[in-house]
């Protein structure tokens, strides 16, 4: 009776976290796979089952194929772009100079603030008009004419890679540094007695060894990119067009704004399912390699 | 061989300047022209100001709610991340000192929660908070937030792993219960752990965007993040006065950082290096 009671109590300490996690995570997900079936539109409580159709309509939805396109390119594109420049900032960053530490907090101070505020910054700098900061340099020193930065599809897409790219970089410099610093000394010792120069020391050993820390960066900037919202949004509003439209923006537009529940509720299943297969895929290969490597 | 090493490191703090100035200028360029007129900042948006004023500031403050909407966002920060760290840490106890079928199926059961984005919740989460009538009000956000306490709750799990297990069987002989184990011996060893998620759950709550704009929609409700977004629209010709306005927002980021820069530091490293 005595060890009963124990063990309620204890269940007991469970119930906060199952209750809150049960009613908006869970009960939201398998109903938002429920209303992907449906044409459910918010407003009448009659609806009906319409089969694969929300899932078919993705397919033909500008907005929708378009948002995807988007997210993958920015994820992928900003992924490498901060694994590339990440690391040597590290290497950088590890050296002993007099202003290290001032140059470490100018690189990590951008991953604090929010990424909305930080898109609105770099909107001033990149607006496309004459009077935009970037253009008024380009002006005045190479004597350009201003550069739609945020108006060109192609070029509003590498606006806010390069942005959300400024944004994270110190922060997986610090998530390297970690690593870096937790190699021992003496793997550098043994291989200068060896004759290995810097640079063959940097390939054999500090790249090999970094391999962890880019399976767990490169995880983070998969999830995060998927998740992409603020930076395009706070930019380019999704413009041109629907060019830079996150998945996320599409799924708030379809769902929230316009009432398409079933359509949108579609899309938000089959994210979920984009998300998951990526970080699995990633995952595994990842590890692989860092097997491989070691 | 000293020489070379000190000339190195020399080298390296000329050649990082132009990369930290370019990393920099984006806080500089808003910073600056918060001092300017409206003419002097659309002249010269780069320069130091041609006549420094200061009414700049003055206008923000009285022309938007914007101390308001810090309390706002303290109070849903603080309230969501104590409830956040003190759900996850009860939640972490059973699973950790009573592991049984019961608790190993809640925790693949919690697992399952990091796999899930926001984002695919959405719709279904937007009808349920309007049918729990939490739309528009700072508690309906809180509680939203405190379902998040799973990543907290397994970052706890793998910290309470490390506290031996002596500890709590000598409270037990000592007549101590369940509850009582967890209040006076578990969660004051948790403190590092505790710290840790505090910062990382204030940060992005802080900042959080996406679930304000969708669940709050009154002014004087407003987070900073949401007032920065809609004083977007409404200064979109006064570039210094939305200046001014996003540099006030980010004076308690900036005093943030600088305060928990080595514990946010330690945090990425501990958990990086256990991912």
């Amino acid at each position: 009776m005595i060890k009963f009671v124990r063990q309620l109590q204890f269940q007991l300490f469970l119930l906060p976290i199952l209750a809150i996690y049960s009613l908006f995570t869970i009960y939201p997900l398998i109903k938002s796979f429920f209303l992907s079936f449906t044409n459910f539109d918010g407003y009448t409580k009659i609806y009906d089952f319409v089969g694969l159709k929300n899932y078919a309509r993705i397919f033909v939805d500008d907005a929708i194929t378009s948002a995807i396109t988007y997210t993958l390119f920015f994820t992928f594109g900003k992924a490498i772009l901060v694994t590339i420049l990440a690391i040597p900032l590290a290497l950088i960053l590890d050296q002993k100079f007099l202003t290290r530490n001032i140059q470490r907090a100018i690189f990590f101070f951008p991953s604090i603030p929010s990424g909305l505020l930080l898109a609105y910054i770099w909107g001033f700098i990149l607006a496309p008009i004459g009077s935009g900061i970037l253009n008024t340099v380009l002006r005045e020193v190479f004597n350009m004419g201003p550069q739609p930065w945020l108006s060109d599809p192609l070029l509003a897409k590498l606006s806010t890679i390069v942005v959300a790219t400024w944004a994270v970089t110190g922060w997986h410099a610090v998530l390297y540094l970690a690593f870096l610093q937790s190699i021992p000394k003496d793997y550098y010792e043994a291989a200068s007695i060896d004759g290995a120069n810097r640079l063959q020391q940097i390939r054999f050993i500090t790249i090999p060894l970094l391999a962890p820390a880019m399976t767990v960066s490169v995880m983070l900037l998969l999830t995060g990119g998927l998740k992409v919202f603020e930076i395009p949004f706070a930019l380019t509003k999704g413009g041109p067009g629907y060019e830079t439209y996150s998945i996320t923006q599409v799924i708030v537009q379809r769902g929230i704004s316009e009432t398409q529940y079933g359509l949108a509720s579609a899309m938000s299943f089959v994210f979920f399912l984009i998300v998951l297969t990526i970080a699995i895929f990633q995952v595994t290969v990842m590890q692989r390699r860092e097997q491989d490597l070691q | 061989m000293k020489k070379t090493s000190e000339k190195r490191l020399w080298i390296l703090d000329i050649l990082m300047l132009p990369a930290g100035i370019i990393a920099f200028f984006p806080f500089y360029m808003i910073i600056v022209n918060t001092f300017k007129t409206m003419q002097d900042a659309a002249k010269s948006p780069m320069a130091l100001p041609s006549k420094w004023i200061f009414t700049n500031y003055i206008q923000v403050f009285e022309d938007t709610s914007v101390i308001r909407s810090f309390w706002n966002t303290l109070t849903i920060t603080v309230c969501s991340v104590a409830l956040i760290v003190l759900i996850g840490a009860m939640a972490a106890y059973p699973v950790v000192f009573n592991a049984n079928r019961i608790t190993r199926f809640a925790m693949l059961y919690l697992l399952a929660g990091f796999m899930i984005p926001f984002q695919a919740t959405l719709i279904p989460l937007f009808q349920l908070m309007s049918d729990l009538h939490l739309i528009d009000k700072l508690y309906g956000l809180i509680t939203l937030y405190t379902s998040g306490s799973v990543f907290v709750f397994f970052l706890m799990m793998g910290y309470m792993r490390t506290i031996p297990r002596e500890l709590t069987e000598a409270a037990v002989i000592d007549g101590c219960s369940v509850w009582g184990i967890f209040w006076r011996i578990i969660f004051p060893l948790l403190k590092p752990i505790t710290i840790t998620s505090t910062i990382f759950q204030t940060m992005w709550i802080w900042n959080d965007f996406l679930a304000p704009m969708l669940f709050l929609n009154s002014a004087s409700k407003s987070t900073l993040v949401l007032q920065i977004y809609k004083a977007k629209g409404e200064f979109t010709v006064n570039w210094p006065m939305f200046m001014t306005l996003t540099v006030i927002t980010l004076v308690p980021i900036f005093i943030f950082f600088i305060v928990m820069q080595k514990h946010i530091v330690k945090g990425i490293a501990a958990g990086a290096v256990k991912g």
